[in-house]
């Protein structure tokens, strides 16, 4: 019922990823109804949040689809990151108000899909890259074998330094996790003016770098047995990485022991900051002239990905989105199509191009090669995701990582504090 | 004024003119009360808000909530800001409304645009505002104490809960003395001058003027006002989760509001949420329960 | 104001009011002030006092993302609605309240009460499926029924205490000169009501004006969006937000309320003798 077979011929641009689809349309029963033709034509409504999709993917996206699919319409709404998971509550349970497509954090994600928001995508995984999806994601979205969403861009954070301030203090870019503590406390002593300056810039809430340091260790956050999700702040390996942090924050840190990771090129600007792990896009917020401060300390930036304990670079939290389709979308095939021109090589082109991780891995040499392409590779090499407990949400919305690391960062009991985030995490996980 | 009762007693016409005001509240707000009120009852979480059947669990969400020994530190928390800050803000707005009535005519105004400004200044703005002045690093607040010979290079403002909450009445009372101020005026207004002059010939001190004259003839909105206040403030959301969004710790500065945010919204955990929601609902009850009674009796005795 | 109080009283008056003006408006200047300045001038370890060299790049960029002005639309047709409703039925409400002995007054004076002390962040999600089954999403018809029902306990409760403030006794005389009863209420009373109806409009105006997470669920359309939506476009949590859009955003979507403030003050400062000279 899908009327793509043959108006593809034209501009068969994403030729590949279309005939597979058109074979998945195929097999659709026909439920909804049409007037005249029997081919379904509609308004697809597609929810991207923020302006991270540059405008150009989005010209590309409304045409091409438009082409392929003579008489049916494609929407770009912009939506905000702030108040999404409101949102989406909200509109995903409406039949007559529910966008066809989302985006969504990949962190966010797993709420929804063990939620039964989003329509099962497990068919059409092979047709949409298949392996060649970032694993993380895919797995992330994954519940009980069958998988709601996809991954639409990656991008994890890496650390940006003061090239001067390295040199100066005659150190060097460091290998291991090791010597990065120790080049961080030994930025902050051979700098101690400004009062507040950090060897490496770590705020107390910052608990998303700071669960890269757990991991490093070879601790978790949580770990599943037989589908039961327990706490493993406590164990000797996140203990150690904990310590590691209380060690970067009382020795390196000048960051509020209380305050959020919000605007980083602040600090950086304002030359309070020898080294911090922030994403790639605040590149352009230093350069820039009237956010950052592209006369002075922006010349002396340099990036490299958080080394690991044993050469390897540290899992950081990997950050991202995914793409989904709504459950409740009574247009699915035309949805899918909308997802697989989002997955095409020509539009994840278009992304890499704008500093975005593709989706895909054969695309990622997409991203250039200079210093910020192979930091944002490496950090992204060894990433991980938050446990895919099924009340990790209830984790975050209780802010009980925040309070843990902020308690930290004030020289806190490590151990104690850890057994009481465990505590109150394991009412939590399981949902 | 019992005549008043017996010449309207069996005439339609007050059912007619109330009709609008009940059409609408039941129209808009019935059906999500009654929603609320299943929902505390029920194992209600994401999966049943996309169309799992949810699970009717009884009083487990109540059993749950009451037994947590942190519902009750949240409560007796949320009693005692609220309790601060209505006293603060009604102490602050009734003082300056009474004081712009000696204001001359062109200060008053300016004071009150002034209060409107600060009323009308969209949220998102003077919460970003107030967290910038209150900042740790760049915060103008530490900036001029410090440049007063103050040591407040640094200082960290929501690091402990009390001053946490320090700044949160700072906020919370900014928002809502202008509010006060500008209907206890308005209430002012309707004082007849005459009796204030007679009152004044009869040689009554401020202190008399105030306690017999003014306050009697403002009392019904100076009371609702007083409740209104009570209740906004026992529901404090916004301003404390901006706050913690920025520092502090918020397992020590929640609120109830936030607590039902954080379950609901921010833990997908609708029924635990709605009972929370129905627990303060009757939590406000019995602490307004006093007032309304007295209230009630005055009702009936005109 | 029917007398003048006396030269240091009115001194001392002028001076508490100066402070409390320099108070309320510091944090207003401070947005206005952001609102001309860079974005790494607006949070520096020194603080810009004065937007001195400053400019309205951050004006030109919230008029050049264009939805300006059809979310002020949007806005003013919402707000414009919940007050002319909200008043209308809060009105008549308060003066069968306060004037008239009826079976159920007592109840309904405290189901207003109550549903005031209902916690509001949960209940928005149960307002969508509502909204929905009425098929208003997106409307702005949709949004002003909640916006009424959130007004109108807080509208109808002030009002009353406006009406009882006023004798009844006046009424009373105006009858004895002939007037009818309805006569008496417009003649006598409604007058001296304007300074509730505009405190209590300027509670609505400002509540439905700046409302933000109803507007938010109910208006997902672009073409839907109100201004505190509209204003949420600035904040991107992934790419920084664009706090001197924030600041230049909400300086102009402050101005308005400024302008139905300036409007109806006037009514506010008539006094009873004002009103019973009109009468």
């Amino acid at each position: 019922m899908v009327r793509i077979k043959k108006s593809m011929s034209g501009v068969a641009i994403a030729a590949l990823a279309l005939t597979t689809l058109a074979a998945c349309g195929n097999e659709d029963d026909g439920s909804s109804s049409n007037d005249g033709g029997g081919a379904e034509s509609a308004d697809i409504r597609v929810w991207l949040n923020g302006t991270d999709t540059p405008q150009e993917a989005r010209d590309w996206l409304k045409e091409t689809f438009e082409d392929q699919n003579p008489g049916s319409t494609l929407t770009i709404e912009q939506q905000e990151w702030d108040g999404l998971v409101e949102k989406l509550t909200t509109s995903l349970s409406s039949e007559s108000e529910t966008p066809d497509v989302v985006e969504i954090g990949n962190t966010q994600a797993p709420t929804f899909t063990s939620a039964g928001a989003f329509a099962d995508l497990t068919g059409e995984l092979d047709a949409l890259g298949g392996d060649d999806l970032l694993p993380g994601f895919v797995d992330g979205a994954t519940v009980d074998g069958k998988t709601y969403a996809v991954p639409y861009y990656a991008g994890s954070k890496y650390i940006f330094y003061r090239k001067d301030l390295l040199e100066k203090a005659g150190l060097e870019v460091p290998t291991t996790l090791d010597e990065f503590v120790q080049t961080a406390i030994e930025l902050k002593k051979a700098n101690p003016k400004p009062a507040n300056f950090s060897g490496f810039w770590f705020p107390g809430q910052d608990w998303r770098n700071g669960a890269a340091f757990v991991w490093a260790a070879g601790g978790e956050l949580a770990v599943e047995e037989g589908g039961e999700w327990t706490p493993a702040l406590s164990s000797d390996e996140s203990l150690a990485g904990l310590e590691m942090a209380q060690q970067l924050f009382m020795g390196a840190s000048g960051a509020p022991k209380d305050g959020n990771e919000a605007d980083p090129w602040t600090p950086f600007c304002a030359g309070e900051v020898g080294m911090m792990s922030t994403p790639g896009w605040v590149k352009g917020l230093i350069e820039a002239e009237d956010t950052g401060c592209p006369d002075t300390y922006a010349k002396e930036m340099g990036v490299f990905a958080l080394p690991g304990t044993d050469a390897e670079p540290a899992p950081v939290l990997m950050g991202g989105s995914d793409i989904a389709i709504a459950a409740k979308s009574p247009h699915q095939d035309l949805a899918q199509e909308a997802v697989a021109l989002m997955l095409s090589d020509d539009y994840q082109t278009i992304m890499a191009g704008a500093g975005l991780t593709p989706a895909k891995e054969s695309l990622a040499s997409l991203l250039g090669d200079d210093e910020y392409a192979a930091a944002t590779v490496a950090a992204a090499s060894n990433a991980k995701l938050t446990p895919a407990a099924p009340g990790w949400a209830n984790v975050e919305g209780s802010r009980v990582l925040e309070d843990l690391f902020s308690a930290i960062a004030q020289g806190g009991d490590v151990a104690e504090l850890a057994a009481k985030a465990d505590e109150q995490m394991s009412g939590q996980l399981n949902g | 004024m019992t005549e008043r009762t017996r010449r309207t007693r069996g005439t339609a016409l007050p059912y007619l003119l109330i009709g609008p005001a009940v059409l609408a509240l039941c129209l808009a707000l019935g059906y999500p009360l009654l929603r609320q009120l299943v929902l505390s009852f029920q194992e209600f979480g994401l999966a049943q808000q996309f169309g799992r059947p949810p699970e009717w669990v009884g009083l487990a969400n109540y059993r749950e909530l009451l037994t947590d020994a942190y519902l009750w530190r949240v409560t007796a928390r949320t009693v005692t800001f609220c309790l601060v800050n209505a006293a603060v803000t009604m102490v602050l707005g009734v003082g300056l409304a009474l004081v712009m009535r000696a204001m001359s005519t062109p200060v008053r105004l300016l004071t009150q645009t002034g209060l409107l400004l600060a009323w009308a200044m969209p949220v998102v703005a003077s919460l970003t505002v107030w967290q910038w002045l209150f900042d740790t690093q760049y915060g103008v607040v530490n900036y001029v104490l410090t440049s007063m010979g103050g040591d407040f290079q640094g200082h960290g403002w929501l690091l402990r809960p009390l001053s946490f909450f320090f700044v949160a009445t700072v906020v919370v009372v900014w928002m809502s003395v202008p509010f006060v101020a500008f209907t206890v005026y308005a209430a002012l207004t309707q004082l007849p001058g005459e009796l204030l002059e007679a009152a004044e010939i009869d040689g009554a001190g401020v202190v008399q003027r105030l306690r017999y004259v003014i306050l009697p003839t403002i009392r019904t909105v100076l009371l609702v006002v007083g409740l209104l206040q009570i209740i906004w403030d026992l529901r404090v959301f916004t301003q404390v989760y901006i706050l913690q969004e920025a520092g502090g710790s918020a397992r020590a500065t929640n609120l109830l509001g936030t607590y039902i945010y954080r379950l609901g919204i921010g833990g997908g955990d609708f029924g635990t949420s709605a009972a929370v929601a129905v627990f303060m609902l009757a939590l406000t009850v019995v602490l307004t329960a006093p007032y309304v009674r007295s209230m009630l009796r005055q009702e009936r005795t005109v | 104001m029917a007398r003048t109080a006396p030269r240091p009283v009115r001194w001392l008056a002028n001076t508490v009011g100066l402070v409390a003006f320099a108070l309320a408006t510091f944090p207003v200047y401070w947005m206005v002030n952001s609102s001309f300045l860079d974005r790494n001038q607006i949070r520096n370890p020194v603080p810009t006092w004065v937007p001195f060299g400053g400019d309205l790049d951050n004006f030109r960029t919230v008029f050049e993302s264009g939805q300006f002005l059809d979310a002020m639309k949007i806005s003013l047709m919402v707000t414009g609605l919940t007050l002319v409703v909200a008043l209308t039925f809060a009105f008549v409400a308060a003066v069968a309240v306060s004037r008239f002995r009826f079976r159920g007054r007592l109840s309904f004076i405290v189901t207003l009460l109550v549903i005031q002390m209902i916690p509001a962040e949960g209940l928005f999600i149960s307002q969508y499926k509502m909204l929905e089954t009425m098929e208003l999403l997106n409307t702005v018809v949709g949004l002003t029924v909640v916006y009424v029902a959130g007004v109108l306990p807080f509208t109808i409760w002030t009002l009353r205490g406006f009406v009882e403030g006023v004798p009844y006794e006046l009424e009373e005389a105006a009858m004895m000169d002939g007037c009818t009863r309805t006569q008496a209420f417009f003649r006598i009373t409604f007058p001296l009501l304007a300074p509730g109806l505009v405190a209590t409009g300027v509670f609505g105006f400002i509540q439905a004006w700046n409302e933000f997470t109803l507007a938010l669920v109910v208006m997902t359309r672009e073409d839907q969006r109100t201004l505190p939506l509209w204003l949420s476009t600035f904040t991107d949590v992934n790419r920084g937000t664009d706090w001197g859009g924030i600041m230049a955003g909400s300086t102009l979507i402050a101005v308005p309320v400024i302008v139905f403030f300036l409007l109806v003050q006037g009514r506010m400062a008539s006094g009873l003798t004002a009103g019973a000279v009109k009468g």
